[in-house]
């Protein structure tokens, strides 16, 4: 008897969807698109940025908003030498953690800088905006360093 | 069944076409914190988490519980995620449930939704998948073909669907949280609504829903809150084939199964008899009486006749009302109308069903399937241990 083949074949799925951000996530957006970042207090008093809907901790819905600064301190990063297509930059940049002034947790976002030895734990930085912004989180183009920022 | 445990809150959202003001844990949370409310409990006195959805594809979110988990109160507990297809809510509970049974949590809290609005679950449910026909456009279409083999079998008359769209939705204008309030539906415009997959018309079918359900169950000994709890005297489970041709997928073994063994526990002999209601998953109108032989209602071939005598409708004054909430054809959350039925059939047991309240119900059904009719999920609910 013949040896019966395996069949496989490749296929996709696609389908559409919709998703409605809420009036926490949903005003965090806003707020980037008029320029502004907005955090909000957790139960234990911390400024959360980007806003949680809902505490981390206790799960208490929050509403206690904070705007927060523009400028913020690094707390860690790493370095792409060698961007790929897909990501946000395409000169070498830096993957960081910033702490925006004000805000007690950092968020992750890209750093524009001239070379690693720019980059440092505890350097300053701050928000680079996108020409037009439309609500969405990348309307924060990049983070620059703050010149004469301390490191 | 090692421990009680009994239902001692409920919360649901009020279920509509569209939420857009909420997110998908937002409108989760409407239906928490009412039940924790009406427990009188909150989260701190939560011991574990077990949450519910039909199929990650419908909205798109690929494991919802791990962006739900603060919003559910989980930090620091366990958490646990349920999916059997359309009967997710009911054996979302009876996991929920056994949490408790098993001696190991006093307080556990478990929720379902769906958010139909911002999902595609007719073809979610629909894929078409190499080597295969694509035969199946959504649930309808998947079921018609059993339903016109039960009128086939039964020689039941034609308008036997008419009369429980109609039916099911006067019920639903009972119920506030109904998505479909339609006080005033006639059995023409039921029969003048649009053929969609013969026998079933638009008007025969179940609406697409937003919203959650949530409820509370605790041990004997952490009862709480200021209503009855209904005591939950059975949960069962079964499973069979999807596609195995040689099932009966007009009154499956599983069904008829899962219904021997919860009637086994709660020492129900004649459901008809010994149930004063029951909250059956009835998506489309042709499966009450379906579901009434199935689950032993009425004799194999005579579920249809107990539906033209009014027997299941509350406003008909019948012996044993089938879906006073309005049931699935009054409104559809996917995930949540399992949970739903499970709420309800606890609600009617506690005397909490407001203006869909069956008078001094005592003991309650509450059902769900799902998958192609292989899923089944049951409890029986009381105001008495026994």
């Amino acid at each position: 008897m013949a040896i019966t083949e395996k069949l496989s074949q490749e296929f996709e799925l696609g389908f559409t969807y919709t998703r409605s951000t809420g009036p926490v996530v949903g005003r965090f957006l806003t707020g980037l698109r008029d320029s502004r970042v907005l955090g909000i207090r957790g139960s234990d008093g911390r400024v959360l940025v980007p806003p949680p809907e809902y505490d981390p901790a206790t799960a208490a819905a929050l509403s206690d908003w904070v705007e927060v600064g523009q400028e913020g301190t690094v707390v860690s990063w790493c370095w792409v030498s060698e961007p790929r297509a897909s990501h946000p930059l395409q000169q070498p940049f830096a993957w960081v953690m910033v702490r925006l002034d004000g805000a007690d947790v950092p968020m992750i976002h890209c750093l524009q800088a001239s070379s690693a030895e720019a980059v440092s734990t505890g350097g300053r930085v701050r928000v680079a905006w996108v020409a037009e912004p439309r609500g969405h989180i990348t309307d924060i183009r990049c983070f620059v360093p703050v010149p004469g920022g301390a490191s | 069944m090692a421990e009680w445990a009994a239902v001692v809150g409920i919360g649901q959202t009020r279920y509509k076409t569209r939420r857009s003001d909420v997110s998908i844990a937002g409108l989760l949370r409407e239906a928490v914190d009412r039940a924790l409310a009406d427990a009188g409990v909150g989260f701190d006195d939560i011991d574990a988490v077990v949450i519910g959805k039909a199929p990650d594809m419908f909205e798109g979110v690929v494991m919802p519980e791990s962006y739900l988990a603060d919003a559910l109160g989980a930090s620091g507990k366990p958490m646990l995620r349920v999916h059997t297809a359309g009967s997710v809510g009911g054996s979302t509970a009876i996991v929920a449930a056994s949490h408790v049974q098993s001696g190991t949590f006093k307080r556990v809290l478990t929720v379902t939704y769906e958010k139909q609005s911002e999902s595609n679950a007719m073809w979610a449910l629909s894929t078409p998948q190499p080597f295969s026909v694509h035969l199946n456009a959504g649930a309808g279409g998947y079921f018609a073909p059993i339903i016109r083999e039960y009128i086939r079998r039964t020689n039941a008359p034609e308008g036997v669907g008419i009369r429980v769209a109609v039916k099911d939705r006067r019920h639903g204008a009972r119920n506030p949280l109904a998505h479909l309030q339609l006080p005033d539906i006639t059995e023409q415009e039921v029969r003048d609504s649009m053929m969609l997959w013969d026998p079933l018309r638009f008007l025969e079918a179940c609406p697409s829903s937003d919203g959650a359900c949530a409820m509370v169950i605790a041990a004997a000994d952490s009862i709480s809150g200021n209503k009855p709890p209904a005591w939950i005297r059975g949960v069962a489970m079964r499973s069979e084939p999807t596609m195995y041709a040689g099932r009966d997928e007009v009154s499956p073994q599983a069904g008829r199964d899962c219904a021997a063994d919860v009637y086994a526990q709660a020492g129900v002999m004649d459901p008809r008899r010994d149930f004063d209601c029951a909250e059956v998953y009835v998506p489309f109108s042709w499966y009450e009486p379906m579901w009434l032989e199935n689950l032993g209602f009425a004799p194999p071939g005579e579920g249809w006749k107990l539906t033209l005598d009014g027997a299941t409708s509350l406003d008909d004054g019948g012996d044993i009302p089938w879906n006073c909430s309005g049931g699935v054809l009054s409104s559809n959350p996917i995930g949540a109308s399992g949970m739903i039925r499970f709420a309800e059939a606890a609600r009617q047991v506690r005397g909490d069903a407001g203006a869909h309240q069956v008078e001094n119900a005592r003991l309650a059904l509450g059902h769900a399937y799902g998958g192609g009719a292989q899923f089944f999920s049951m409890w029986v609910v009381g105001a008495h241990k026994n």
